[in-house]
């Protein structure tokens, strides 16, 4: 089966060369879909593929440059007032996801962009978190006493600021599945084992074995698939950086399996492998398919998962993409919730509290 | 003592006495006095006490009642919008 | 060269029922599909002089307007808009089809096109001078645009001024001139061979209509213009004629203030509109006499005000 047009040009940047207007139209409205235009023009511009563009897609792509240069200083700026309003409780700001992998200079971060910022604070002093932010003007969303439960009680995370005046949003994690989880990655371990960033006094990330694992548990256990493709190249990018470093790869199923997080890095790396054709040594496989779903299952979380990760667009659209979906999400939750809060989760959601679509 | 917070390349322009500025930090754009321009590029030339700018500037500035508390009051707010800092 | 008034009304009709047809606006190519029949027909009347571009190749942006399935499609029919795929916005009444269509249109440009600042403004052309009009409603800005067109004045913008980063001139995007409630009356009597689509009733902002751009407005619409006045329209009931200069820093502020993308733009734009004020008178204008307005503005095109 052939991949999407937005999968083989994020593979090999040089399969644009034989575009005609057609296809970079194709091409833009996939990686559009996808969130990952930004990411496509870093790549892009990385391989000196600009020049050779006929000038409609370009202009779009000098579009996202400058919305790509101004979320970046956003961010920077966004961290530097978190730390600032955190600084005198002195604890160690450990940044998640897309802020992480922004501040620690990574790859991952180049054309990555994010409307949340997402910290990991000890549990012990989720409270003084919370009234520093206040303090500082961040402010408590989802005032329904429902949702507040939800985040609170369930999750693992307060609900989400934002900021009055800025209007950013930051999400403070304690752990990173909820309470209720089948499996608890140890957040005093992910703490533990944290780097701090160069040059940044106070802020730190996951270890590199750590952030593939948690954007792998994000990605398998959250059940939106919106983000889907987009987190799968993530992850991709962090393994093709990290994966350079000595022992990266050796220590990588050990960690998981302490962190009892075994089966969603069997995922992340069989379909990194499958999609973007990361190179994954063979003898990690063997170990990490151990960790796997029972082999006869596999063809069908295969197809849902691939269905499930192709870009969010028409061209890719099938009625099977969406049912693949859907039953995804049910799944993901069901990973994170038990049963019957499930249920209840879903209905409220879905009827309940009124969504505001956020424009793209 | 102040200084320029390290980043901030104080694009501005004036017009009549009243100039804009670029905070590169925040990105916000701010409306100020001519002579908080000048202040700010005497920050830039070099890091300097209160006193020690109200002194650079004596000749430049028109001030009812003291300078060197009206140049106070302008560090503090500049301090407030991330445009310099105490070091 | 191919506009829309050249395609016979089936063609029309099957091509934007089908693959779609791309129309340029401006520099902008937009590739529109609908299956209501009467947003085919307001565009085959408002867009009649507008250029039509071959399909199967690149279009800017992606527009479909489509009668939202379900239930309620014949209780209460709506008409629903999707960009690329994704829905952004709620369905509308389907009665506000066109209207939907010209908001979609601007919202578009305004959320991507960052090769330009782009405020939030009407701007004209006259003798070789172009003059913005930055106002949110209920200024009168759109009922003097559409009185001054009748007069000589080419339209660059109703609603959105694109200004060049590099070279600072005014790009147009000429599209039909968006008239509100009263405005409508007004300008149907100052102006009785203006071409208005039918008035669309109870929408969040009131009863609302559009104006047919002048073909000459369109055919020059590869043509941009140099910005030489800013002028903030404040009609007043039985306000005299007044012109007032503004201070170019607080005009700089208060221009940014009425930009869609000034804040993504960051240093880039701070240089774009710095040189704006510098190029361009600022000031604040009040009238009550449409007439004399008009007159105002011929001044400061001949550049004598």
């Amino acid at each position: 089966m052939r991949l999407p047009l937005l999968v083989r040009a994020l593979r090999d940047p040089g399969v644009v060369r034989g575009l005609d207007a057609a296809g970079w139209d194709m091409l833009l409205r996939q990686a559009g879909a996808a969130n990952l235009d930004a990411a496509l023009l870093v790549l892009l511009e990385d391989a000196g593929l600009l020049d050779i563009m006929p000038a409609a897609p370009r202009a779009h792509f000098e579009w996202t440059r400058a919305a790509v240069a101004s979320h970046a200083r956003a961010t920077r700026y966004e961290v530097r007032q978190i730390g600032q309003a955190l600084a005198g409780l002195g604890l160690p700001l450990i940044l998640l996801k897309g802020a992480a992998y922004a501040m620690a200079g990574l790859g991952a971060g180049r054309g990555r962009l994010f409307s949340d910022i997402d910290i990991l604070v000890p549990k012990a002093h989720l409270s003084e978190v919370e009234a520093a932010l206040m303090m500082h003007g961040w402010i408590t969303t989802h005032h329904d006493a429902y949702d507040q439960r939800y985040y609170r009680q369930w999750m693992h995370e307060l609900p989400p600021m934002q900021h009055a005046r800025r209007g950013n949003a930051i999400d403070v994690h304690h752990a990173i599945l909820p309470e209720t989880a089948p499996v608890r990655p140890d957040p005093d371990s992910l703490r533990a084992h944290a780097r701090p960033v160069d040059g940044m006094p106070g802020l730190a990330v996951l270890a590199p074995h750590d952030m593939v694992l948690h954007s792998a548990v994000h990605l398998f256990f959250d059940g939106e698939f919106d983000k889907g493709l987009r987190d799968l190249f993530d992850l991709h990018r962090l393994l093709g950086q990290f994966g350079a470093e000595p022992g990266f790869w050796a220590g990588l199923p050990a960690r998981a399996r302490a962190l009892q997080l075994g089966r969603p890095l069997f995922y992340a790396l069989r379909y990194c492998r499958l999609v973007f054709g990361t190179a994954v040594p063979e003898e990690v496989m063997d170990v990490v398919a151990q960790d796997g779903p029972p082999p006869a299952m596999r063809p069908l979380m295969d197809s849902l998962f691939e269905r499930a990760l192709r870009p969010l667009h028409p061209s890719c659209e099938t009625r099977a993409s969406a049912i693949a979906r859907f039953l995804l999400y049910v799944r993901g939750n069901w990973l994170r919730m038990p049963p019957l809060l499930l249920s209840r989760h879903l209905f409220h959601k879905a009827f309940i509290a009124p969504r505001a679509q956020t424009t793209p | 003592m102040w200084r320029l917070i390290p980043g901030q390349a104080l694009a501005s322009r004036e017009w009549d006495g009243e100039a804009v500025l670029y905070n590169d930090l925040s990105g916000s754009t701010h409306l100020l006095d001519g002579a908080v321009i000048d202040l700010l590029h005497a920050l830039r030339d070099r890091p300097d006490t209160t006193v020690g700018l109200a002194e650079r500037l004596a000749g430049r500035f028109e001030v009812e009642g003291d300078l060197v508390a009206a140049i106070g009051d302008m560090l503090s707010a500049l301090a407030g919008l991330d445009l310099i800092e105490s070091c | 060269m191919l506009t829309v008034g050249m395609i016979a009304p089936a063609e029309l009709r099957a091509r934007l029922s089908g693959d779609g047809l791309v129309l340029r606006t401006g520099p902008f190519t937009n590739l529109i599909r609908s299956n209501v029949p009467h947003l085919i027909d307001t565009v085959a009347l408002m867009y009649a002089d507008y250029p039509v571009e071959p399909g199967g190749g690149f279009a800017d942006f992606h527009l479909d307007y489509s009668l939202a399935r379900g239930m309620r499609r014949w209780f209460h029919a709506q008409v629903r808009f999707s960009y690329d795929g994704s829905t952004p916005f709620q369905p509308l009444p389907l009665a506000q089809a066109y209207p939907m269509l010209e908001w979609t249109m601007n919202w578009c440009v305004s959320q991507r096109a960052h090769t330009y600042l782009i405020i939030h403004a009407a701007v004209l052309e006259k003798h070789g001078r172009a003059i913005i009009l930055p106002a949110p409603s209920g200024s009168g800005k759109s009922t003097l645009t559409a009185a001054l067109l009748g007069h000589g004045w080419r339209l660059l913008s109703d609603e959105m001024t694109l200004v060049d980063l590099d070279d600072g001139n005014v790009v147009p995007l000429p599209r039909p001139v968006s008239l509100k409630n009263a405005s409508i009356d007004i300008i149907r009597a100052f102006r009785p061979d203006a071409v208005l689509s039918r008035p669309v009733e109870q929408t969040t902002k009131g009863t609302i209509a559009h104006l047919k751009v002048p073909a000459g407005s369109i055919a020059r619409a590869v043509e941009p213009a140099r910005p030489a006045h800013i002028v903030f329209p404040c009609w007043e009931a039985g306000a005299p004629l007044q012109l007032e200069l503004l201070p170019k820093a607080r005009a700089f502020m208060q221009v940014a203030d009425n930009c869609f993308n000034y804040q993504v733009l960051g240093a880039r734009g701070f240089g774009a509109l710095g040189r704006l004020i510098d190029a361009s008178d600022a000031h604040l204008f009040r009238y009550s006499s449409l007439p004399d307005a008009m007159g105002l503005f011929e001044r400061l095109a001949l550049g004598e005000a």
